[in-house]
């Protein structure tokens, strides 16, 4: 962690692993209501939730600051009742990360629960399991392989976010710089070999996770 | 070595007083098309009228010099650059990639510290007593010249070690302004043109003392585009100082 150089490495992976922490139980509910529910919203719904993978970077991390910013209408609530101020925070990059890998988790998850036969979730209803017993003990065991396809993918996706970060959480060496915004800093001031090697890094966890997520679905429609 | 230094001082006032723009010409790479500039964030006020004064076409790209410079040296098809530093220049000068004989300061500019209106009323010197809480934005050092002028000036007050921690940095000084604005530092250092039509920030300090880091607008052409070196040239003659003057930048 004191180590400048690894300290990019380690602040992208916590702040990927913290923002799945955080996206995943809703992204999960999401992508379950979205492929069992038909409600009158629901195109709508769906478009919003999509919002994020299509909107560019920079469009996300400036509703995050107007919304979120010291004069946004709630960055100035949460600053004036609790003292929090998440603008050039890691808090703020876990934010934009988790936003990011939304969409991507329910567009990867949905259509694996769609798959699952309904009539197993009626059965489990009738025989008196809670919705989270039910989707513990009968749609997670059946569409495991495309949650955690989805789950790798919203890693990846938190992982690499750049754009929607370095607006929200600024680049704050030691604090906030993490991988991605460490490569463009570096670019910029002509340090290739600095850049390199989280290219480097970034590019072999992209690769692993494409690999695991394109098995774990090959898998998923063989079966 | 008197006489040899004698010699070389003579070179270096020829290359001086060159001017701008009078470089070899070795035929231009695009005859009819209208030049491209790339241009410091910082220019981007004065531009738009220096463009409508020389009264041809002109394409501009706007960025962190540090950007732009690693842009030609991609091979960006740019004419002429206008950096806020010598140093890109220079760098892209001693890569071969800018014709030296071209190159030529245009203006001088003035770091300044501002804040929001409910920003503590600091100085430069007084700087350190920023809140902790607080942050100074200031651009990326490395790529945006107005960031490396202001660590020089914080590393010449002693200052930089204790509010390093401190700092946000950004991509080139309209990022920094912008975070002045909307409030989410409590101060920034950016260029007194910078200012120019800008209500919503308050100038805590200006970077005046003696031996303070002086920004510079430099230029130089990168291609043999003789509208390239047109523009160059009245950018650095009195009709373009006039107009950057009335932005706020100083005589060269």
């Amino acid at each position: 962690m004191d180590d400048p150089s690894t300290f990019p490495i380690v602040l992208s992976l916590q702040i990927a692993a913290l923002s799945l922490l955080i996206v995943a139980p809703p992204a999960l509910v999401i992508a379950w209501v979205q492929a069992r529910r038909r409600y009158r919203l629901r195109s709508v719904v769906d478009a919003i939730i999509l919002l994020p993978l299509v909107l560019p970077p920079s469009v996300v991390g400036f509703f995050l600051i107007v919304l979120l910013g010291r004069k946004g209408p709630v960055g100035e609530v949460l600053e004036s009742l609790f003292g929090v101020r998440l603008v050039f925070t890691p808090a703020a990059a876990v934010i934009a990360s988790s936003l990011v890998a939304l969409p991507l988790i329910v567009k990867t998850v949905q259509p694996a629960i769609e798959a699952v036969p309904i009539e197993l979730e009626h059965v489990g209803r009738s025989l008196g399991l809670s919705p989270l017993a039910l989707f513990r003990r009968v749609t997670l065991p059946a569409a495991w392989r495309g949650i955690v396809a989805g789950l790798v993918l919203g890693f990846a996706r938190a992982l690499g976010e750049f754009g929607a970060t370095l607006m929200f959480a600024g680049n704050i060496p030691g604090k906030t710089n993490t991988m991605p915004l460490e490569i463009f800093a570096a670019y910029q001031a002509g340090d290739d070999a600095r850049a390199m090697l989280y290219v480097v890094v970034l590019t072999a966890i992209s690769v692993a996770v494409v690999f695991a997520a394109s098995r774990l679905n090959v898998r998923l429609e063989g079966r | 070595m008197p006489t040899s230094l004698r010699w070389l001082s003579a070179g270096v006032l020829v290359i001086l007083l060159g001017g701008c723009g009078r470089g070899a010409e070795q035929g231009p790479a695009t005859p009819n098309a209208p030049p491209t500039v790339a241009a410091a964030a910082s220019m981007r006020s004065a531009m738009p009228s220096l463009i409508e004064a020389f009264g041809q076409p002109v394409t501009v790209t706007y960025g962190g010099s540090g950007t732009l410079m690693r842009q030609v040296e991609g091979g960006a098809p740019i004419d002429v650059v206008l950096f806020a530093a010598a140093s890109p220049v220079d760098d892209l000068v001693a890569m071969g990639l800018a014709d030296g004989a071209t190159r030529c300061k245009v203006a001088s500019n003035e770091l300044v510290l501002i804040g929001s209106q409910d920003s503590p009323a600091l100085t430069w010197q007084t700087l350190t007593e920023l809140p902790v809480t607080e942050r100074l934005a200031i651009g990326e050092p490395a790529a945006v010249p107005a960031g490396a002028y202001a660590k020089d000036a914080l590393m010449q007050l002693g200052s930089w070690a204790a509010l390093q921690d401190r700092v946000v940095y950004a991509g080139d000084v309209a990022a920094v302004l912008a975070y002045a604005r909307r409030g989410e530092v409590a101060a920034a250092a950016v260029y007194s043109t910078d200012l120019h039509g800008v209500e919503d920030v308050r100038v805590l300090d200006r970077a005046r003392w003696e031996g303070a880091p002086t920004p510079e607008v430099v230029g130089a052409a990168v291609t043999p585009s003789p509208s390239g070196r047109a523009f160059l040239e009245f950018v650095a003659a009195p009709a373009g100082a006039s107009i950057l003057a009335r932005y706020g930048f100083g005589p060269k």
